[in-house]
């Protein structure tokens, strides 16, 4: 099984005639994504890679029976899209623009939970469920070599860590259930534990592993639901961003939640927390391995 | 960006909230001028360093004189040099005779915005909120239903404000929340916020800062903001924004690049993996030279822009192209980018380090471009980033180590 996308997952791209969606539908389709419709007001009746594009969500929904939506439009224009997406029913989106104002971001997630949806992102490359779906740039056009299927949760806010641990994952001969470039903005969708919390229910995934990175307060959450048992599975995490320790406050240097704005926003601080809970914690890509059949070995 | 406090006073002002009446002054006797007309019933105005700084208090950049004594309070003020940066000008505003002095500030964490109210306004700092966290409260807004009387109500009530001030500043919440909102700030600190001796509320002390990704919607502040934009608010060096430049004339995704103090130059990409990378950098004993995010983009502009800046250092001995599986990214872009650098600089490839870590779409393309310099470390395909760093620490030491050798002889 799988988290959030599978087999059966129908795929709607909003602003699906832009270049980088166009170039995502090519690669999504090749590996199998059932992209069934794309969106572009304006555009309706053209086709993108043979996908149909309509000028409006409702009337993609109506004809293809979409459920699930790529957002490729603007910072500027996702908050609109997102609403749009919510009022044809869609119940699970992704949203890949990066900067979408702070005061967008949150009206957006506010909304988008009292309907019992799913967001990831913003700022996210997408989300894969290998073998089966994905949706977004993810993997690009090698998605095989680096995404094995398999029985490990992967969550990262960093789209290219999540792909860096997958592959070493797949070199340790390890496959992937599904793996979530939970996005990379200050406000995101689904929080890191609540992508930990479906990993932990879904009766196919053994163990997950995180990336962490300064900033916020994601992996805090993390370490208490270990710490209260609510999530039993193993945990691996890699921390990074412990340079940041040695240079001022409020500098960023990665994603811009990746900004520490007191100690235990630090990657260092993170670790700690996270150690301290009980969650092994890997400084190089290529201890996490060793660290997940580790955790098998406890267990 | 970060507003200056007559720029946060006038938005407030315009949205009709009680601010004391205040005008930015250069000089001395600007600020003379401005304090006869602005001074207040006992005669006295205010005099505040008008710079983007906190703690201008403790730093001796806020006083309350008559108007009398404002040209030489002014004249102190503007000789003062606070977080490297000189004061420039300074605000002078009416006095307010403080009965009451509150603290509240609205500002986002990560699940979304949220409101902070404390009774101990005018002494409150981040030390204050560390050892009397009971003396702060803090809500989260439903930044759908927004920020409602009640909720205000019940803020100040738990804050411990007596029940006859609740109503007064209630209505001054919901209305600052509405100001944070529609002007698309991500923090709005009011400290103090005064009850005057006369029972009036005046917003005395405000600091704004506008969401960067919202400036679009705010032309007016837009021409004014990048000057604060380096770490710890430091203006940005050059090559900082020779890139800042570039981010904006070019397409694609926005490059971070902040120039440090060691001698690595760094053109990496991922909000995941540039971080990594810097750790592993350390982690190997080398020193990186800047750090950088960049986006993929169609054209290579904004990578040259970037190279050249990081090149311009003398200081730096050696190169990391390091990118995680870019997926998005087209591998020949980044490497026709550091040819043409390469080629226009007359960079020996020989003898100045450069090791690359790139694959993906395109890579046949780019390594057909890395094989015309001699030298150039393209790593095989599989090679992991804590190689790709490893070797670019171990050719800048070896490179000192030879290049050092013959110095040695001659001496």
């Amino acid at each position: 099984m799988s988290i959030l996308i599978n087999r059966d997952t129908r795929v709607l791209v909003q602003g699906a005639t832009g270049s980088q969606a166009r170039f995502d539908i090519k690669y999504c389709l090749d590996y199998g994504t059932r992209i069934v419709a794309g969106v572009t007001p304006g555009r309706g009746g053209e086709q993108v890679e043979g996908v149909p594009i309509f000028n409006t969500v409702e009337a993609a929904v109506r004809s293809t029976g979409a459920n699930a939506s790529a957002i490729y439009v603007p910072a500027r224009a996702v908050a609109e899209a997102i609403d749009e997406a919510l009022d044809s029913g869609i119940g699970m989106m992704l949203s890949l623009a990066e900067n979408v104002p702070r005061h967008d971001a949150a009206r957006a997630v506010a909304r988008v939970r009292r309907a019992g949806a799913h967001l990831v992102g913003f700022n996210t490359n997408g989300l894969i469920s290998p073998g089966q779906c994905k949706m977004g740039g993810i993997g690009g056009d090698r998605t095989d070599a680096i995404y094995a299927p398999g029985r490990i949760g992967v969550c990262s806010r960093s789209g290219g860590m999540s792909a860096e641990i997958s592959y070493t994952l797949k070199q340790a001969g390890l496959g992937v259930s599904t793996a979530v470039s939970m996005g990379g903005d200050p406000i995101v969708g689904l929080r890191l534990v609540e992508i930990l919390r479906m990993f932990e229910d879904d009766p196919e995934t053994d163990a997950s592993v995180i990336y962490a990175e300064p900033g916020g307060t994601h992996e805090a959450e993390v370490a208490e639901a270990v710490s209260i048992g609510i999530l039993r599975k193993p945990v691996v995490a890699i921390v990074v961003g412990e340079f940041q320790d040695h240079y001022p406050r409020g500098a960023s240097f990665g994603h811009v939640a990746a900004m520490i704005q007191s100690d235990a926003d630090s990657a260092s601080a993170k670790r700690k927390l996270l150690e301290h809970s009980g969650i092994d914690v890997a400084t190089l890509l290529d201890e996490i391995p060793d660290l997940l059949n580790k955790a098998f070995r406890k267990r | 960006m970060r507003l200056f406090e007559d720029q946060s006073k006038a938005l407030l002002r315009q949205e009709g909230l009680p601010v004391p009446r205040g005008e930015a002054a250069r000089s001395a006797d600007e600020a003379n001028q401005h304090a006869k007309m602005l001074a207040g019933p006992d005669g006295r105005v205010a005099i505040k360093a008008l710079i983007a700084a906190g703690r201008r208090g403790k730093a001796g950049a806020v006083t309350v004189c008559t108007a009398a004594q404002s040209a030489d309070s002014a004249a102190r003020i503007l000789s003062l040099t606070l977080d490297q940066k000189p004061v420039e000008q300074v605000y002078v505003e009416e006095a307010v005779e403080i009965a009451d002095e509150y603290y509240l500030a609205f500002a986002f964490g990560d699940l979304g915005p949220r409101v902070v109210a404390s009774l101990f306004g005018g002494v409150y700092s981040e030390a204050f909120a560390r050892d009397s966290p009971q003396a702060l409260i803090s809500i989260d807004i439903d930044p759908v239903e927004g920020l409602r009387s009640w909720h205000a109500a019940a803020l100040w009530e738990q804050a411990g404000a007596p029940s006859g001030q609740i109503p007064g500043l209630g209505a001054l919440t919901v209305r600052l929340y509405a100001a944070f909102r529609d002007h698309d700030a991500q923090m709005l600190e009011v400290n103090p916020l005064v009850k005057t001796a006369h029972g009036d509320w005046v917003i005395v002390g405000a600091m704004m800062e506008i969401d960067d990704n919202a400036l679009f919607r705010h032309p007016a502040w837009q021409s004014q903001a990048e000057d604060t934009a380096g770490p710890g608010g430091r203006p940005l060096t050059p090559g900082e924004r020779r890139v800042a430049e570039a981010n904006q004339r070019f397409a694609g995704g926005a490059t971070r690049y902040i120039e440090l103090d060691g001698e690595i130059g760094l053109l990496v990409s991922g909000g995941g993996a540039s971080l990594y990378q810097h750790d592993l950098i350390l982690h190997y004993g080398g020193r990186p030279a800047n750090h950088t995010d960049f986006s993929p983009t169609p054209t290579p502009d904004k990578q040259v822009a970037t190279l050249d800046a990081i090149l311009d250092r003398p200081q730096v001995k050696g190169l990391l192209v390091g990118c995680n599986f870019l997926q998005l990214a087209r591998c020949d872009i980044m490497m026709q980018a550091l040819e043409i650098v390469l080629n226009r600089r007359s960079v020996d490839t020989r003898t100045f380090p450069i090791v690359v870590r790139l694959f993906g779409p395109y890579e046949a393309e780019a390594r057909a471009i890395a094989a015309r310099f001699p030298g150039i470390n393209y790593l095989p395909p599989g090679a992991s980033l804590a190689q790709a760093c490893l070797a670019i620490v171990q050719a800048v030491r070896e490179r000192d180590d030879s290049s050092h050798a013959p110095q040695e002889n001659n001496a």
